[in-house]
């Protein structure tokens, strides 16, 4: 999951739908997120690259919305609804998954069990 | 701004595989521009700034050299195109010289500061940001940016820098960038509030530094591009701009085997805040490695007429390279490193001849004579073939021309040391004190702070390599047996208060295990889940080699602030119940607090802390003012609940 600047980055990635939930007065997701470009990578426990500046997921609430959607932690965000997270400071990816007027995001995680998958059922035929 | 590949693509009827190669490199240049870009308006931090900035100046001026190459070879293309057709061909037989790899190496520029400055080191510190540009045919490499002020005598620039395609005619063109940065007063000696205040409010010679970097163009300075001609869109970033303070040219003149100083055009004067007093020299090794010294420019089969026997030919396998003529037995002796049987120096003062036709083979002989001490040798070397010969009196001819271009490269090899790889950057700790070894968050209470102790006997104990226990381990003298023992999923210390609202605290994994157990566990995991991130996380990497550091607030801060706040008032959840009771929701640090009631008027964020943080803090408007302080420290990773 590396980068390396100025190439673009491919990943194996998976569509993950959250339905926002209501808890009283607000839509929340249900997880939260750590990194961004304005912050320091190497705090990441999550990241394989202590200079992949994108955004992880750093906990999933028990039977919340994010985990019954597929979202597990130490995940990658890459696109937040077709927003792009891996340059992306702090804020703008927090914002970027509050908006008030959506109740359904669409996100491209990627975690490294992926690739593996991938390549397992890849060998396998 | 979007810079659109058409533009570009416009001017290109066909493209060369040279052609499309340039465009991949202007398109990467132009990706790493506008990360550079987004990375200086998002940055808070001086030093990240600077070197975003000195990033962008370097993808500008490579966009621009690729570009004025692109336009070349396009003007090339035609001319050929018109040459052809007008069937003027020129004469194709131009010998054109090797290329060879030129490093420069060690550049140090001296500094002349007023001896009054240096010595009473009176008054602001006047520090700039400095690097330099160094720009060889196509290829431009910058080097890492060094901070400059009164108490430096040289700036020293520890890169060495390698070109790999350079022609004996090469100009390198090494140009210094400086970039002021204004004395910031936060600079870890004085205290928090002292700092606080001072950042807030502008002195008067301040004011004035300030004024004068808002002025457009007062020391007739290049913003971002450093060129006179831009022909791309420069976007308009705020942030720091540097600016060209001095240059020189170099070329094959300047190369030697050793160190040289050489002398710089100055441009700026004192009254330009970037302005350093420069002592009017650059000092610096440039070397140069010909591939004629350094790559075999011929290797074939000949004979050799050895020894004082006129029939006595010999075969060889022969290898010219360098100022050599290396004839081994046989091929494979040459790639074993086999000594050769015979070497025969090819330099300036050997001549070599063919000579007239030997009766008994059908080529022509060559003849190498040189002279070893006064004494005239000649050695006599035959080809299989006719063509061979040819081919061999040929090289010999480029050697001899290559020689006479590169000049004094050509008398020795010099050596260029070839710089190693990069490694991503790593954090390395700052200091090795305590304080910074340990890893509090803003939740954790004084008792924690014994917990992290205990901790780390327990680290230091399970890893075998340390001799001696440190010196802090003499607080825990009654202690230590039965600390680690108590760790999960108690609190240990019998010291926590019971005012604790929360009883199970963050799973305390003792050292080695693995850091997903006291991840997922969700049920109360106080406060954030960054303690249990850290501590689970940092005992495992310190068993492996490469240790990160996670940073953190100083001890002092944190119980500052952590005296100055109640228990009930820590609870900046995102959930809105009353403020009394404890909430079964994992609570959120401070710090994500903090990041909606900072942008929360035009926040769209589901969490509206606002009307729920009102009444359950004591000090709210100075614990906001420290949540945003915290927020925008950098060494604080944040972390959002959504």
């Amino acid at each position: 999951m590396s980068f390396i600047p100025g190439q673009p980055v491919s990943a194996v990635v998976q569509r993950i739908e959250i339905h926002k939930l209501y808890e009283g007065d607000n839509l929340i997701l249900g997880f939260s997120i750590g990194g961004g470009i304005d912050q320091d990578p190497t705090q990441n426990p999550f990241s394989e690259d202590k200079t992949d500046k994108g955004i992880y997921v750093t906990r999933v609430s028990k039977g919340g919305p994010a985990e019954v959607a597929g979202l597990r932690l130490g995940d990658k965000i890459m696109q937040v609804n077709g927003w792009d997270m891996t340059m992306v400071t702090h804020d703008q990816a927090r914002k970027k998954l509050t908006k008030k007027n959506e109740d359904v995001v669409r996100l491209l995680v990627t975690r490294k069990s992926l690739e593996e998958t991938v390549r397992q059922s890849m060998m396998q035929h | 701004m979007e810079i659109r590949r058409g533009k570009f693509r416009q001017s290109v009827f066909m493209e060369t595989p040279q052609d499309s190669d340039i465009q991949k490199k202007i398109d990467y240049e132009i990706r790493m521009r506008e990360g550079a870009c987004k990375l200086l308006a998002a940055c808070s931090q001086r030093d990240q700034a600077l070197e975003a900035s000195k990033s962008l100046l370097t993808c500008n001026a490579r966009i621009m050299a690729y570009m004025s190459e692109l336009q070349r070879m396009k003007e090339a293309q035609v001319m050929q195109r018109v040459a052809r057709r007008s069937s003027d061909a020129g004469p194709m037989d131009d010998r054109s010289p090797c290329k060879g790899k030129v490093a420069i190496s060690d550049l140090r520029i001296p500094l002349m500061w007023k001896d009054t400055d240096y010595f009473k080191n009176k008054g602001e510190l006047h520090r700039c940001a400095v690097f330099c540009l160094l720009q060889l045919g196509g290829e431009i490499f910058d080097t890492d940016m060094v901070m400059v002020d009164r108490t430096l005598t040289d700036i020293c620039f520890d890169n060495t820098i390698v070109f790999n395609e350079a022609g004996p005619g090469f100009e390198l063109r090494v140009e210094l960038y400086s970039c002021c940065s204004e004395e910031d007063y936060s600079a870890g000696s004085t205290p928090r509030k002292l700092a606080s205040k001072l950042s807030s409010s502008l002195g008067r010679s301040a004011g004035k530094k300030m004024r004068a970097a808002l002025e457009p163009g007062a020391c007739s300075a290049t913003s971002n591009g450093g060129g006179a001609t831009i022909l791309l869109p420069v976007p308009s970033v705020q942030g720091p701009k540097y600016h060209l303070l001095a240059h020189t040219t170099l070329s094959l003149s300047h190369v030697q085997d050793s160190f040289r100083t050489h002398d710089l055009t100055i441009t700026g004067n004192e009254e330009c805040s970037y302005w350093l007093p420069l002592y009017g020299g650059v000092c610096c090794r440039l070397a140069a490695q010909p591939h004629c010294m350094t790559q075999q420019m011929m290797s074939g089969c000949l004979r050799v007429k050895l020894g004082g026997e006129p029939q006595g030919w010999t075969n060889v396998y022969g290898v010219l390279k360098g100022t050599n003529l290396f004839c081994y037995h046989q091929k494979e002796d040459m790639e074993a490193k086999v000594e050769p049987v015979l070497t025969i120096g090819i330099n300036k003062e050997t001549r070599i001849r063919a000579a007239e036709k030997d009766p008994h083979s059908k080529a022509q002989n060559i003849c190498i004579t040189n002279q070893y001490g006064g004494e005239e040798v000649t050695h006599t070397l035959a080809a299989d073939s006719r063509e061979d010969t040819q081919r061999w009196m040929e090289a010999f001819w480029q050697q001899f021309f290559d020689m006479s271009q590169w000049r004094q490269c050509c008398d020795d090899l010099m050596k260029i040391e070839l710089p190693s790889p990069r490694k991503p950057a790593i954090v390395t700790p700052k200091q090795g004190s305590l304080y910074h070894e340990m890893v509090i968050d803003k939740s954790d209470d004084i008792g924690t702070v014994t917990d992290i102790l205990a901790r780390r006997i327990e680290e230091f104990e399970l890893r075998a390599q340390l001799g001696s226990p440190p010196h802090w381990m003499a607080l825990f003298d009654e202690d230590p047996p039965h600390t680690p023992q108590h760790l999960p999923p108690h609190s240990p210390s019998p010291r926590l208060h019971s005012r604790q609202p929360r009883s199970p605290r963050c799973q305390r994994t003792p050292g080695l295990l693995s850091s997903n157990a006291s991840l997922t566990s969700d049920s109360d995991s106080p406060a954030s889940v960054s303690p249990c991130f850290r501590q689970a996380w940092s005992p495992v990497a310190s068993s492996s080699s490469g240790r990160f550091r996670p940073r953190t607030l100083s001890l002092d801060a944190k119980l500052s602030t952590l005296r100055g706040r109640g228990y009930n008032g820590f609870r900046c959840n995102c959930q809105p119940p009353t403020a009394s009771s404890v909430s079964p929701r994992p609570t959120q640090t401070a710090l994500s607090c903090s990041s909606s009631t900072s942008s929360s008027s035009s926040s769209e964020g589901s969490n509206s802390q606002e009307s729920d943080l009102g009444f359950s803090r004591p000090s709210g408007a100075r614990r906001s003012l420290r949540i945003l302080r915290a927020k925008l420290d950098p060494r604080n990773w944040l972390q959002s609940q959504v």
